[in-house]
């Protein structure tokens, strides 16, 4: 390795006083030597040391043993520490005006008129604009696009937009907006979402010919897979819970900000702090009338998104034509109460959950109902509708599942995706419904999920392909490491111990813009000069997740180059290939394939020119740190500049392009793509809590928290993502709530009121990586963004339960929640003192055995399946007996897929399910 | 959000800055007095009840005095708490106030003097134009409360200030100047039942210091205060306890206070009067919680309801107490 000094300079140059001599290519890099190759990092299947109890995988000999699988610091850290990451609010450009927007002070009203001519003769006052200045609809999923980028007819919630105004200053503009004078008819508003379901005079959208009967139903779901007619007869033990759950916000540090501005060519740019820009991009064609070329929607640092920055914004249309219309570039930021005004957050809910399980305590029955309201617009409700159910019906295997789900228009600010999209309520109502369930039948509830999992590669009840699945280990991990035997139903009253797991999609299996091209979801381009530097250009929007990170640890991998070497530019749609943006967990699963490919493709020419410099057959090349080599004669090989040179004579920078699409998969009934997707992620948690039986105070003081993330790329941002979860689903569970008055006035929009929990609230988290090695992930990698929040929830729910014996059935359990259900206990027990009441005590009935047993042969037969390539199908439905290898509803009729609803249901429906009474107006005689 | 501009006035000794409020009053210009800001400007912001000028005391050296029976208006609250001249019982009231930045910036004047808080009135301009304004800020509409609908007579806005109790129960004595001369008061009667005029302070006055009395040190107790979260929330209801023992289980005096639950402070005499009467330790421990309980009166207007704040006050009194009778059977 030790070179001799002289032989650096080059022969034949003659060197010049103060000049440095010119240099053989080294390795490239700031440490001009290779580092040896880690055996450690090399997986067994190519003869290193890193053990691959899960089996090998197809990105294995692509392992150079840089940077897969280290704890690595995000590569756009230091840009935030140190200040010179610019976020919306940032972005500061020559001549920029002010823009503000004039909201809504009414929850639903007809907006007569207009009048800003009083604000147009103040000085400083450039443009106004109102909803007359674009009247084209737009929404983030196609099928429901009912937005404005201001309001055309109607404002539908307080808040909504009306008008904006730019001018040369804050203050300026904010004076404009008082004297902007609207005239409004006030409307008969709704707030609680049952009236949601009734019919209205005046419904809050109208959707002409596909609209439900005259009610705000914006969407319903029917479904019934599996043995439903059976439940009744099968089931030993139910369990049925009305649950209310309150909104909340993604409460993002970084209030939404833009910046338009029409560049002298005639184009727009758009800066924004976007998960989505792909859609934003789309938008803006339609709101503005120009062709999408002409617009470049340039992602600004995002300061946390949580799915509260997914949608286009009615804010960013404005900021556009502001622009357009000054022929100046504006800027908008908004009060951290606009925030809550454009929303986006989880969706109220109620949902009534029934659990039942049979005599071989098999979960033989899911019965779920959820009517969600959606506030003042549709947004992603769509699909949160069929997530509310859908993703519900792993991990468990089950013998049947029934779910009406129901989205309805209120007049409050719209309802979106946000972290753990439509699976978090439904979520935490079957894992207390599990606890429940297994207190009923006298088992202990780990050993109840242990022996009810769907084994890996397997087929879920409503036809998903599941491919990798650690929730075994998860679950055995938290087991071990919390010390449950030694503590359920053990502690003192005012301690408890609860488990809680989690399931969900690792990117979504459709695009939402679903495109007969077969566009891919992802695409990333790489380009390398003679620097050495690789240049990534990808348009998936690092929201602080770190998606950056996560793509230059592929490609540095790949091609074993250090990431000081990795330059990513993922801000501007004129550079970055189409990404379909940061959703539904998607980006490192699918923009790390993509990025693997395009690496792919550069390192196939590096090996080549490898072949040519050196003779070494090809197939025995091996890369390294910044070097290609021969695996067993190392001596033999180039670095890594010397073989890009070669490759690049004549031909000048090497370009590459790779993209991910997902495979064919899933069933054909109606909604049969929603919950779809590549891979799934598992967790399991288990948190220990302290309950003031006094004052209902909750403190979680410990969460084991284990999370099957397929591979952890970077393990550091594994961890932060599974902390960072446990904080906001925390959040949810125990104070967070968007509370609205008794006007129907939103009444903590700010975040003195609206109580996220601080430094002082947080417990203990012991992050726990499961790796179950993914066959199609990234190097074997599933999601960890949004799945670690489900199972904190249902963990400090069942942890309450054992503290103090009372269940919630309502979020978030605040202390005067939890006081009130532990008076109403100390009633029925007769206890005059709440530190009376007895804690929670269980005797494992004959069934436990039964269930330690199963769960024993289904841990031997997973092991089995994961590591068998040749391993036989298994649909769900084969626990309670039917062949494993047939689709159920092939084999028994019982078993048929249903999505419309009988007139028997109709005659009796749950309360989501009601919304089936309506008929489309499509089909009724009368239109 | 954005400041509404004002007028700053930064006076260096207390004489200079009573003489520009003199000078004020005496034009009829409307101002406020600042201490660390950090109540009076997150209001402004909300544009609550905004003034054209504004005198900021952070310059007047001689408010910031503080020792074990004086303790200076201009003292942050952080200061308080780090203090080993601080009463213990104060210092744990003032270390649960907001969080230690706010606490390095407000101080025990501004803590005294913070303005009362509704849910239908701390809100943004905006939001409070959405319901037609309100009684403590009507914007020149005589709006009703929105607490008690059909009434605009009496804010019911709460007092959610920590130090006040504490030093009520310590029988602290609050010292006031102005243009009219200098006054002082028990703490007790500074305060008035209003949300709005909330205190005794005529225009131009303010507070220049507390002071204790001298056997302050004697005096034992504790401070129990109910909120969601462990920093930054304003309390729900705070429960002070003081007492002077001799040995016997009976304290010699026993006082206790209570805030976060009216528009003022309040000093529960009568209810600790008849408790020492029929002095029984743990049993009337809990008769007095009742009887505070009974005659406190919240409204629905902060982050948890009344009735539960109310049955909290009694859980908060008996653990106020509890040093009380600890070590009795």
């Amino acid at each position: 390795m030790s070179k001799d000094d002289n032989e650096d300079e080059m022969v034949g140059y003659r060197q010049q006083p103060g000049k440095l001599p010119f240099a053989k290519p080294g390795s490239g890099g700031k440490d001009r030597f290779s580092r040896p190759t880690n055996q450690e990092m090399i997986p067994e299947s190519q003869g290193g040391e890193l053990p691959q109890p899960w089996g090998s995988h197809r990105h294995d000999n692509l392992v150079s043993g840089q940077v897969i699988g280290k704890p690595t610091a995000l590569v756009d850290g230091r840009w935030k520490v140190t200040g010179q990451a610019q976020y919306g609010d940032d972005i500061r450009l020559p001549g920029e005006l002010i823009g503000r927007i004039i909201r809504s002070p009414h929850h639903y009203a007809r907006v007569l008129s207009v009048d800003f001519s009083k604000a147009l003769e103040l000085p400083g006052v450039v443009a106004i604009a109102t909803g007359a200045d674009a009247e084209n609809k737009f929404g983030v999923l196609p099928v429901t696009k009912d937005e404005h980028a201001m309001a055309v007819e109607k404002v539908r919630h307080v808040g909504d937009l009306v008008a904006c105004v730019a001018a040369e200053d804050e203050a300026t503009a904010r004076e404009a907006e008082r004297l902007i004078e609207v005239e409004y008819e006030i409307l008969d508003s709704i707030h609680d979402m049952r009236d949601g379901l009734q019919d209205s005079e005046l419904p809050i959208h109208d959707r002409g010919k596909y609209h439900i009967g005259e009610a705000n139903v914006q969407k319903r779901v029917f479904q019934e897979f599996g043995d439903v007619d059976g439940i009744e007869e099968n089931a030993i033990a139910s369990h049925k819970e009305n649950w209310l759950f309150a909104g909340v916000n993604h409460a993002a540090t970084e209030p939404h900000a833009v910046v338009a501005n029409w560049d002298p060519s005639g184009r727009l740019t758009l800066y924004t702090p976007q998960q989505v820009p792909h859609y934003v991009h789309r938008a803006l064609a339609d709101v503005l009338e120009i062709p999408m070329h002409q617009i470049n929607v340039h992602r600004t640092f995002v300061g946390g998104g949580f799915g509260g920055k997914s949608d286009p914004f009615p804010h960013e249309m404005c900021s556009a034509i502001l622009a357009r219309k000054s022929g100046r570039p504006v800027r908008i930021t908004f009060d951290r109460e606009e925030v809550y005004w454009i929303n986006r957050g989880r969706h109220p809910s109620r949902i009534e959950m029934n659990l039942h399980a049979d005599d071989q305590g098999r979960i033989c029955g899911i019965e779920t109902d959820a009517l969600i309201d959606g506030g003042g617009f549709a947004s992603f409700g769509h699909v949160t509708t069929y997530y509310n159910g859908v993703l519900h019906t792993a991990p468990y295997e089950i013998g049947a599942f029934h779910y009406t789900g129901a989205r309805v228009w209120t007049n409050k600010p719209a309802s979106g995706a946000m972290r753990g999209h439509g699976a978090v309520n439904s979520r935490c109502a079957v894992e207390t419904g599990l606890d429940d369930l297994a207190e009923k039948l006298s088992v202990d509830p780990i050993d109840l999920r242990l022996a009810n999992l769907l084994p890996p590669h397997s087929a879920t009840i409503t036809g998903f392909r599941v491919t990798s699945i650690g929730m075994r280990e998860c679950l055995e991990r938290v087991k071990k490491e919390s010390g449950w035997d030694e503590k359920f139903r053990k502690m003192p009253l005012g301690k408890g111990i609860g488990i809680g797991c989690g399931f969900f999609i690792s990117g979504s299996g459709l695009p939402i813009h679903w495109d007969p091209n077969k566009f891919p979801h992802a695409t990333v381009h790489l380009k390398i000069d003679m620097d050495g530097g690789v240049t990534v250009h990808t348009g998936a929007a690092d929201i602080g997740q770190g998606s950056d990170t996560v793509v230059a640890q592929s490609v540095a991998e790949v091609l074993g180059l250090p990431l000081d070497l990795i330059r990513i530019r993922s801000k501007e749609s004129d550079t970055s290939p189409v990404d379909l943006g940061s959703y539904s967990s998607r980006v490192t699963f699918m923009n790390a394939n993509a990025a693997i490919s395009a690496a792919m493709q550069i390192r196939d020419e590096l090996l080549d020119a490898t072949v040519e410099i050196t003779g070494a057959e090809r197939e025995k090349l091996v890369i390294g740190d910044r070097r290609i080599f021969v695996k067993n004669d190392p001596a033999v090989g180039v670095s890594y500049l010397e073989a890009l040179h070669k490759a690049q004579e004549d031909r000048g920078a090497l370009v590459a392009s790779g993209a991910y699409r997902t495979p064919p998969m899933g069933r054909t009934h109606k909604g049969a793509a929603a919950g779809l997707a590549p891979a799934y992620s598992f967790s399991a948690y288990v948190a220990e809590v302290s309950v003031d039986v006094e004052t209902g105070q909750t403190k979680v003081e410990k969460v084991w928290a284990a999370h099957d993330c397929g591979k952890a790329l970077n393990p550091l941002a594994v961890k932060g993502q599974i902390i960072g979860s446990c904080h906001m689903g925390m959040g949810q569970v125990l104070s967070e709530e968007m509370k609205y008055g008794r006007s129907g006035h939103l009444m903590n929009p700010d975040l003195l009121d609206y109580k996220i929990p601080s430094v002082h609230e947080m417990p203990e988290v012991f992050p726990i990586i499961v790796e179950s090695n993914d066959p199609e992930g990234p190097f074997g990698a599933k999601e960890a963004g949004e799945g670690p929040l489900l199972p904190i929830l249902p963990a400090v729910c069942n942890a309450v339960y054992d503290a103090v014996g009372v269940r919630t059935a309502e979020l978030p359990i605040t202390p005067e929640r939890l006081f009130r259900l532990i008076e109403r206990k100390c009633k029925a027990e007769g206890v005059d003192d709440a530190i009376k009441l007895p804690s929670p005590r269980l005797e494992y009935s004959e069934l436990q055995a039964v269930l330690s047993k199963r769960a024993e042969e289904h841990s031997k037969r997973d092991l089995e399946r994961r590591l068998n390539d040749n391993r036989q199908p298994y649909y769900n439905g084969a626990l309670f007996g039917l062949e494993p290898t047939i689709p159920p509803d092939e084999v028994d009729e019982k078993w048929a897929v249903n999505v419309i609803p009988s007139e028997e249901y109709l005659s009796n429906p749950r309360l989501a399910g009601s919304a089936w009474k309506h008929t489309e107006r499509r089909h009724r005689s009368d239109s | 959000m954005r400041m509404p501009p004002f007028q700053l006035h930064t006076p260096t000794s207390l004489d200079e800055a009573i003489s520009i409020s003199d000078e004020l009053v005496s034009e009829n210009q409307e101002f406020d007095w600042v201490a660390g800001g950090t109540d009076l400007l997150p209001n402004y912001k909300w544009h609550l009840n905004v003034k054209p000028n504004v005198i900021s005391l952070a310059k007047i050296s001689e408010l910031t005095e503080l020792n074990e029976t004086h303790i200076g208006a201009m003292v942050r609250l952080h200061d308080l708490v780090q203090s080993s001249v601080t009463h213990p019982v104060l210092a744990k009231a003032a270390d649960t106030i907001a969080s230690v930045m706010v606490r390095r910036s407000g101080t025990v004047g501004g803590n005294i003097c913070l303005d009362t808080r509704c849910y239908w009135f701390n809100q943004t301009e905006q939001w409070r134009e959405s319901i037609d304004w309100c009684h403590k800020c009507d914007c020149g509409t005589e709006a009703d409360c929105r607490v008690i609908p059909n009434q605009n007579t009496l804010c019911v806005a709460t007092y959610q200030a920590d130090l006040a109790p504490v030093l009520m129960c310590l029988g602290a004595a609050i010292h006031l100047a102005g243009p009219n001369g200098i006054r002082s008061m028990p703490l007790s009667e500074f305060f008035q039942l209003d949300g709005m005029t909330r205190n005794v302070l005529q225009p131009g006055e303010l507070v220049t210091h507390l002071t204790l009395p001298e056997d302050v040190a004697e005096w034992h107790g504790d401070y129990q205060k109910l909120r969601q979260r462990e920093s930054w929330d304003f309390p729900e209801a705070g429960v002070a306890a003081v007492w002077k023992k001799n040995g016997t289980t009976k304290p010699i005096e026993l006082k206790v206070a209570t805030t976060g639950l009216e528009s003022i402070p309040m000093l529960h005499t009568k209810e600790v009067d008849s408790c020492l009467n029929g002095w029984s330790g743990a049993e009337s421990i809990n008769e007095l919680a009742e009887s505070i309980r009974k005659s406190v009166k919240p409204v629905q207007n902060t982050w948890f309801s009344r009735s539960y704040r109310r049955k909290m006050v009694k859980v908060l009194t008996r653990r106020a107490c509890a040093g009380l009778v600890e070590g009795d059977s």
